[in-house]
C-alpha cells in the first residue's frame, strides 16, 4: 500500500493544475451534476459532455492508463446491476454506464489535478466545517506513517509464524493485530500533534505555493458554464432545428 | 459498497447529500472547537486507521473477498457522534483518493457507512447491555453491533438503489444483506476480538465510551436523521413528479421522427447507430490526442 | 539578547491520570549553553523538555529568553524554542521531505520566497543532500530520519534547542556524523539522552533527573564520575570515565 495513490499526478504541470482549488471543486462538481441529469435519449448532451472530458483530460496530461484502469473499478457494479435488472435493455443500461463513466472520469481529473492539501483549503473556502477539512487533513499526514506500522507489523507477523492456521486463530491474530495497531494509533496521534504544536501549528491549514485565483479560473468557470448552459438547452435548440427542417 | 455516481437518482442523491451534510454540521458544532485540539488528532488517526483497514482485503468461502468496515467498533469506543464524524471523514477520503464511491453519491455513502453503522451499531450494542457490563457481554455485544451494523447498512443500500430503479429490490436485499450477512460475521468477530484485547491491555480507552453517553436530545436527533431520509425516499423515489430540469433536456421525440423517415429498415438503422458510434469515438479521441499533445503555456516555475 | 535562555522555577506537573512526573524543578539555562539532561527512563526529561515550548503546561513558572510562557506568545515562543523528539516518524508526516521542513516555516508566517531557503541551508546544516528533498520520508533509513527531523526544526532557526534522545538507535557512523553536526550548531542546547559519551563530548553541564526531581546538577566530568551517585539513579559511570583516569 504505497503513499502515492493519493492524488500522484497532483504535481504535474498543467493549465488545469494551475487552477485554484474552488475553481475546480465547482466547475466539476457542476459538471458531474449536470450529466446526473441529462435523461436518456438525449444524445447530444452525452456526446457534448464525453468530448469536454475527453478535452479536459488531455489537458491534465494524466496518463491515459491510469485513467482507464481507475475507470475499470466501476466494472462489477455495472455488471451486477445488468444482471440484476435484464428489462432494462441496451438503452438504459448504456445510459447507467455512461453516466457512470463519466462522473467517474470527472472526479478522476479532479482528484488529481489538485494537490489534497489545496483541495482541503479549497473546501475551507468554500464553507466545509473546520473540524471536518482538520480530520481529513490528519487523515492524509497519517496514512503516511500508518502503512508503514502496518508493514511492519505484517512482516514481524510473519516472522513469527510457520503456517497459516485455521480461520479461527487467523481472525485471533488479525484482532490482535488490529487492536495494536488501534493502541499504537491512539499514542502516535498524541505525540503527532504534539510534533505538530512544536512546529507552530495553530489549525489553520497552510500550503506551500498557493494557487490564487486568476482570469484562468474566470474563464474555466466561465468555458464550464457556457456548456453546461447549451447542453441543457440542447433539448429546445434539437427541437427547433427539427422543426425548422421540416 | 460504495456507490458511485449515476446508480441513485438524482432525487435521492441529492436529498441524502442534504441529509449527510446536516449530520455533519450538526455533529461537527457538538465537537466544541476547544476539544478538538486534543480530539482531532484523534479522530484524524482513527479515521486513517479505518480507511487503511478498509483496504484490507480478506478472503472468504469461495474466492470473493471481504472487507472491514470499523463503524460499529468507532461507535462503542468514541460514541456515536464522534465515530459518524470519524466515518464521513473515511468516506469522503475514499471519494477523493480512491474515487470509491461518487461525488453527488458521497451523501448516500456517508448515510449508509457512517451513519448506518455507527448508530445502529451503538444501539445494538447499548440495547445487549455492552456499556454496562464487563466479563463476556461487552465482546458478544460487540460481534452483533459489528454483525447488524453490517446488515442494516446493506439493507438502505439495496433500498437506495431499489427506489432508484437500478436494482430491484428484491435481487438488491438478497445479493447485498446476504453477501453482507457473511462479511459481518467476521466485522463481528473483529469488533468483539479488538475490544477485548484493549480491555485487557488499555482498559482506559474502553472507559471514554462512558463520557460520551449521548443524551435524548442527541438520540431524537439521530431518529430524525434517520425518519427523514426514508421519508423523502418513499415520497420522492418513487413518485411522477416531473422534473423542470429533466424536462428540458429531454428531446422532443416526436420531432426527431420528422428526420428519420421510417423508411430506414432495420439494417439501416444499425448502420446509422454504428457509424454514428464510430464518428462518436473518432471525435472522442481527436479532441482528447489534441488536447494532451498541444503545447500549452507552461507556469513560471 | 537575555542572559538566560531558560529560566524554570517551581514546576510541577502531573499527568492526567494522577502520576506526578515532574517535582518542583528548579533550572537555569545560560544562553549558549550546551546541557545534557541524564537519567533513568521515566525519570520526566523529555515531560520536561515539552515544558519548553508550551506543548505541556504545568504550575511554575518557565521563562524562555526572559518571557514567561503565556497563551499569547506561544507562537513566538515556539519559533525560539525547536523540540526534537525521540521517533522521528512522529515529526514527519508529510509526504515529501521538503513540506516537513517546509512545514515549520510556513506556520510561522515565514514569506513564501525565504522558505526554499531556510529548507536548503536546513538540509545542508544536517549533512544531507538537497536531492532528498522530494523524497517520501518512509523512504529513508532511520539515520537520515533523525537528521531530517533535525532539519524539521532548524528550519525554524530557534536559539534554543531541545533534543531527545538524539543518537538512540543509531549505527556508530550515523552517532558520529550527528554528533560532529550538532556540535556545530549555534543554538542553545539541551540535550536528553542515555548516551553519556555523547554527553561527555559535548555538554559541560549535566543534570541528573530521576522520579521527577532533579538530583544533581553540575559540571559533567565531575557529575559522571560520582559512581555511588550514578548507581543509585539507575545510570553508569561511562566507559571512558573508568578506570586509571
Amino acid at each position: 500500500m504505497k503513499h502515492n495513490f493519493i492524488d500522484r499526478y497532483a504535481n504535474l504541470d498543467s493549465p488545469l493544475h494551475l487552477l485554484e482549488a474552488r475553481t475546480k471543486l465547482l466547475a466539476f462538481t457542476a459538471l458531474i451534476l449536470a450529466v446526473l441529469w441529462i435523461p436518456a435519449g438525449n444524445d447530444f448532451a452525452f456526446f457534448a459532455y464525453f468530448f469536454l472530458t475527453a478535452i479536459l483530460m488531455g489537458i491534465s496530461q494524466i496518463p491515459l492508463m491510469y485513467i482507464v484502469g481507475r475507470t475499470l473499478v466501476i466494472l462489477p457494479f455495472i455488471v451486477l446491476s445488468s444482471l440484476a435488472a435484464p428489462w432494462k435493455g441496451i438503452a438504459g443500461l448504456s445510459v447507467l454506464f455512461l453516466r457512470a463513466i463519466l462522473c467517474l472520469m470527472l472526479l478522476i481529473i479532479l482528484t488529481n489535478t489538485t494537490r489534497f492539501v489545496e483541495l482541503l483549503r479549497g473546501l475551507r473556502k468554500l464553507g466545509c466545517p473546520h473540524i471536518l477539512v482538520l480530520n481529513l487533513s490528519f487523515l492524509y499526514r497519517y496514512l503516511f506513517v500508518l502503512t508503514e506500522e502496518v508493514l511492519r507489523m505484517r512482516q514481524a507477523r510473519d516472522c513469527r509464524r510457520v503456517c497459516r492456521g485455521p480461520m479461527r486463530g487467523e481472525l485471533k491474530l488479525l484482532g490482535s493485530m488490529l487492536g495494536t495497531l488501534l493502541i499504537r494509533s491512539f499514542e502516535r496521534a498524541e505525540r503527532m500533534y504534539q510534533a505538530m504544536l512544536s512546529r507552530g501549528y495553530s489549525g489553520e491549514f497552510q500550503v506551500l505555493a498557493p494557487r490564487k485565483f486568476t482570469w484562468r479560473d474566470l474563464a474555466f468557470l466561465a468555458g464550464v458554464a457556457f456548456v453546461i448552459f447549451v447542453t441543457f438547452w440542447s433539448g429546445q435548440i434539437v427541437k427547433v432545428w427539427t422543426r425548422v427542417l421540416a | 459498497m460504495h456507490i458511485p455516481d449515476g446508480f441513485l437518482t438524482n432525487r435521492i442523491a441529492v436529498s441524502l447529500d442534504a441529509v449527510s451534510a446536516a449530520g455533519i454540521l450538526y455533529s461537527a458544532g457538538r465537537v466544541k472547537l476547544e476539544d478538538a485540539g486534543r480530539k482531532v488528532p484523534m479522530m484524524g488517526v482513527l479515521a486513517a486507521f479505518v480507511f487503511a483497514a478498509q483496504m484490507l482485503n480478506f478472503p472468504i468461502l469461495g474466492g470473493t473477498s471481504g472487507h472491514l468496515i470499523g463503524g460499529a467498533l468507532l461507535a462503542i469506543l468514541l460514541g456515536p457522534m464522534a465515530a459518524f464524524l470519524t466515518m464521513a471523514t473515511v468516506v469522503i477520503a475514499q471519494a477523493l483518493f480512491l474515487q470509491d464511491g461518487g461525488l453527488i453519491a458521497v451523501g448516500a455513502n456517508i448515510f449508509n457507512i457512517g451513519a448506518v453503522t455507527t448508530f445502529g451499531g451503538y444501539a445494538v450494542f447499548r440495547l445487549l447491555g455492552g456499556a454496562r457490563n464487563t466479563g463476556r457481554i461487552p465482546a458478544v455485544a460487540g460481534f452483533f453491533a459489528g454483525w447488524v451494523s453490517l446488515l442494516l447498512s446493506a439493507a438502505t443500500c439495496a433500498l437506495q438503489m431499489a427506489l432508484s430503479g437500478t436494482i430491484p429490490l428484491r435481487v438488491g436485499l438478497t445479493a447485498m444483506v446476504g453477501y453482507h450477512a457473511i462479511i459481518g460475521i467476521v466485522e463481528g468477530g473483529l469488533t468483539a476480538g479488538v475490544l477485548t484485547f484493549l480491555a485487557r491491555v488499555r482498559p482506559d480507552l474502553m472507559d471514554s465510551n462512558a463520557k460520551t453517553r449521548l443524551g435524548v436530545a442527541d438520540w431524537i436527533g439521530a431518529l430524525v436523521l434517520v425518519a427523514l431520509p426514508c421519508a423523502i425516499l418513499a415520497l420522492a423515489g418513487g413518485s411522477e413528479l416531473p422534473d423542470p430540469l429533466e424536462k428540458l433536456l429531454s428531446i422532443d421525440h416526436a420531432a426527431e421522427q420528422i428526420v428519420d423517415p421510417q423508411k430506414l429498415t432495420s439494417a439501416g438503422r444499425f448502420g446509422g447507430y454504428f457509424v454514428r458510434s464510430v464518428l462518436f469515438v473518432v471525435l472522442i479521441g481527436v479532441a482528447y490526442l489534441a488536447s494532451r499533445l498541444a503545447r500549452w503555456k507552461r507556469s513560471r516555475s | 539578547m537575555s542572559e538566560y535562555a531558560v529560566r524554570i522555577t517551581r514546576l510541577n506537573y502531573t499527568y492526567p491520570d494522577g502520576t506526578k512526573a515532574l517535582e518542583a524543578i528548579d533550572l537555569d539555562v545560560r544562553t549558549g549553553a550546551r546541557m545534557a539532561l541524564v537519567g533513568p527512563s521515566g525519570a520526566g526529561k523529555s515531560t520536561l523538555l515539552l515544558h519548553l515550548n508550551g506543548v505541556l503546561t504545568g504550575n511554575g513558572t518557565v521563562r524562555i529568553l526572559g518571557q514567561a510562557l503565556d497563551p499569547k506568545n506561544l507562537r513566538e515562543i515556539r519559533r525560539q524554542v525547536g523540540v526534537v523528539f525521540q521517533d522521528p516518524n512522529d515529526q514527519l508526516f508529510c509526504p515529501t521531505v521538503y513540506e516537513d521542513v517546509a512545514f515549520g516555516p510556513l506556520n510561522l508566517s515565514v514569506p513564501e520566497e525565504e522558505i526554499p531557503r531556510r529548507v536548503e541551508r536546513a538540509l545542508r546544516d544536517v549533512g544531507l543532500d538537497q536531492s532528498i528533498r522530494n523524497r517520501p520520508s518512509h523512504h529513508l533509513s532511520l539515520g537520515e530520519r533523525k537528521r531530517v527531523a533535525i532539519a524539521t526544526v532548524l528550519s525554524m532557526e530557534p536559539a534554543i534547542l531541545a533534543l531527545d534522545e538524539p543518537t538512540s538507535n543509531l549505527d556508530p557512523r550515523n552517532r558520529r556524523h550527528l554528533i560532529e553536526l550538532i556540535a556545530a550548531l549555534p543554538a542553545t542546547l539541551l540535550i536528553a539522552t542515555h548516551d553519556l559519551e555523547f554527553v561527555l563530548a559535548l555538554c559541560s553541564r549535566t543534570v541528573l533527573m530521576d522520579r521527577g526531581k532533579i538530583w544533581a546538577d553540575g559540571e559533567t566530568n565531575s557529575l559522571l564520575r560520582d559512581s555511588a551517585l550514578m548507581e543509585a539513579h539507575g545510570l553508569e559511570v561511562p566507559l571512558s570515565l573508568r578506570g586509571c583516569k
